[in-house]
């Protein structure tokens, strides 16, 4: 694959919390000037930008039309949206940079996921004949595939817990996760059953936020910084929608991904995961190839802060903080979407030798 | 303090089912699963489309289970309203007999110790069918299906169609400008924005400058002008979906107020027939006052000349 050399070269992120006062809008207000000031531009400087959002999340037909403000519209930009996690759009505007012609994109996810009940909001999107009349929720697909992995003795509840705990203790380190703290593993094995057999710390907090992600091309990158994060690898892919038409115990969109993304070229050292509920840990980094050395989610990951839409864009801003500012030199970032984890997305980003 | 909006979104959803799934639905009404072979498998229920290749699948139906084995579970401890009962009960992957995939659908049983991974169900058929996947009350333990005594019987007719009915209520924090705006023309006042940076005067909810990229303040508010121009228009001929209330033709109009940048839109009129509507007209706001708060009712003609300006017309924004 060879590709026009891409760099992130910015970003930022809202505090993630339980409730935001604020509208969708104000929070893509935030973080496009911050990643944009991250960045050393300003909004007339980004030539494309693509956000990531969903209507039903927000409670609004065509809710990313009054986002765009956000963006500025002046002078006029290329725009578009995805339907989908930011680290879609950030994917959108990594095509769009391939065509050679502009310099500089934007990507943002934004969601608000307490405006409503996640498990009446999440059947809206699935198959409308056979999963949404029976109000499929995320964490009923969740508990399936968790207990197929279970069943097949890919992982155990104990280790689930393990990593609710880690997660949660790394999550201390980071001023926007939104749940953090120690925990003890057997403490956590005592709670009762949300979705049998996921307790409360194998599922992700409700969170409202957004992030952005601004990337720009070859020298435009080493022009606005000495620290490019390069894009070096970028590729998702999908499998059937029902989940049970799909081998529960293996994530083979993930594998395939990695394959496209060039993620065996080298190893990586920081991988950060779209890991949403504590037994998708196990079944990621098999399917990613990543051995105990590599480590998993420093910044807590989805179970530490889990804004629905901004959540695989944040595993991108994370793994490229981990090159810009703790000096790794190879990380990967993951993202998901569908039930159990039908669509992934691996984004394969170096520092600069 | 914030203002918190509550409001229920209803999806009264009607489906066509097409060639495949129509069959499913109406086999579903004769108490038969069917199923459809892609390649060595047998998917059930069927789809299209082979999910490995994308090859239309040949549409000849095959009839699997009635009962199926477990393959996962998990347990619903607090049904929600969109779930298939209310009372606690599993969700399950279920592999029909025949089938060598599985289905989403509920097992009715007590207490999560009921249940297994390998366990045996079978489907508990309501009486009356409509061809819709709940026409499978849910599965329960065993091999045999259970059929009411009061049974309907099948549809008269092969199902084309379904319906698929889900609400959300949503809980909103207002925008301090929506508030403020909303708490001047209670006082039948219309408060407006004029950006810092470019002096641009926003009408409106929006509160914030698109062509700056500005969030505006509440130091940026001002009062706006009450007369203005219709830049455009569109007459709505109501048809009948749920919630819709109006039965007759009514126009909504586009209104530059003068001295603003960006239009009012899709604004009710008044004392202004449908067929006087048109690019050009000078309207003014027309008030009435209800429980003490000042209501819009819509836009009157002031009577004065038309404006003649070609360009109008686009101002939709
Ligand atoms: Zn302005």
């Amino acid at each position: 694959m060879t590709t026009e050399p891409v760099a992130i070269v910015g970003w930022a992120l809202t505090p993630m919390t339980r409730r935001t006062v604020n509208s969708e809008a104000e929070l893509l207000f935030e973080v496009i000037s911050g990643a944009t000031e991250h960045a050393g531009i300003t909004r007339a400087d980004v030539d494309f930008s693509c956000a990531g959002s969903c209507d039903y999340v927000a409670g609004q037909a065509f809710s990313f039309v009054q986002n765009i403000d956000a963006v500025g519209a002046w002078p006029p930009k290329r725009d578009s949206h995805v339907e989908m996690d930011g680290a879609w759009a950030l994917y959108e505007a990594w095509v769009r940079l391939q065509l050679g012609d502009i310099d500089v994109a934007i990507a943002t996810g934004s969601g608000r996921s307490s405006t409503a009940d996640p498990a009446t909001v999440y059947p809206m999107e699935m198959d409308p004949y056979y999963l949404a009349p029976l109000g499929a929720d995320v964490v009923s697909f969740a508990a399936l595939q968790a207990r197929i992995l279970l069943d097949a003795g890919l992982v155990t509840e104990r280790q689930m817990a393990t990593v609710a705990a880690r997660a949660r203790g790394a999550a201390q380190g980071n001023p926007y996760a939104q749940v953090s703290g120690e925990f003890d593993v057997d403490a956590l094995l005592e709670d009762d059953y949300v979705r049998n057999p996921l307790r409360r710390h194998d599922l992700p907090p409700i969170t409202d936020g957004a992030c952005a992600v601004v990337i720009a091309r070859g020298d435009k990158a080493r022009e606005l910084t000495d620290h490019p994060v390069w894009i070096t690898g970028f590729a998702h892919s999908a499998e059937p929608h029902h989940p049970g038409l799909r081998d529960l115990r293996v994530s083979a969109s993930t594998t395939r991904a990695a394959r496209a993304a060039g993620l065996d070229a080298a190893p990586v050292e920081v991988a950060e995961l779209q890991t949403t509920f504590t037994h998708e840990e196990a079944l990621l980094t098999t399917a990613l190839g990543l051995g105990p050395e590599v480590a998993i989610n420093p910044s807590g990951g989805p179970l530490a802060a889990n804004p629905v839409m901004a959540t695989g864009l944040t595993r991108v801003i994370e793994a490229a903080r981990q090159v810009r500012d703790h000096g790794k030199q190879r990380v990967l970032a993951h993202a998901t979407s569908g039930p159990c984890l039908q669509q992934n997305l691996v984004c394969v980003m170096e520092g600069t030798r | 303090m914030t203002t918190f909006v509550e409001s229920t979104v209803r999806f009264p959803y009607k489906r066509s089912l097409g060639p495949v799934i129509g069959q499913f639905m109406t086999a579903l009404t004769e108490r038969r699963l069917l199923g459809i072979r892609a390649g060595d498998r047998v998917i059930a229920p069927p789809l299209e489309w082979d999910p490995e290749t994308g090859e239309q699948l040949d549409p000849e139906l095959i009839e699997v289970g009635p009962a199926g084995t477990v393959r996962s579970w998990t347990w619903v401890a607090e049904p929600s309203p969109q779930h298939p009962l209310d009372r606690p009960f599993a969700f399950a992957l279920i592999e029909l007999d025949g089938a060598t995939t599985a289905m989403v659908h509920a097992v009715d049983v007590a207490e999560p110790g009921a249940m297994t991974t390998g366990m045996r169900v079978a489907p508990r058929w309501r009486a009356a069918r409509v061809g819709h996947l709940t026409d499978i009350e849910a599965f329960v333990p065993g091999e045999e299906p259970v059929v009411p005594a009061d049974d309907a019987g099948p549809a008269a007719e092969p199902v084309t169609m379904m319906g698929y009915e889900a609400s959300i209520v949503y809980t909103t924090p207002l925008p301090g400008n929506q508030e403020r705006a909303g708490k001047a023309a209670a006082r039948g006042v219309l408060l407006g924005f004029r950006c810092p940076r470019c002096g641009r005067i926003y009408s409106g909810l929006s509160g914030s400058c698109p062509v700056d990229g500005l969030l505006l303040s509440p130091e940026d508010d001002v009062e706006l002008p009450q007369v203005g121009v219709i830049t455009n228009y569109t007459i709505i001929t109501p048809v009948q979906y749920p919630g819709q209330t109006e039965t007759e033709p009514f126009a909504r109009v586009q209104v530059l107020l003068d001295g603003v940048d960006v239009v009012l839109a899709y604004q009710p009129v008044a004392d202004l027939p449908n067929v006087d509507i048109h690019t050009g007209v000078r309207v003014a706001a027309r008030w009435s006052e209800a429980d003490g708060r000042k209501v819009l009712d819509g836009w009157a003609p002031t009577g004065e000349p038309d404006i003649d300006d070609p360009s109008l017309v686009n101002r939709i924004m």
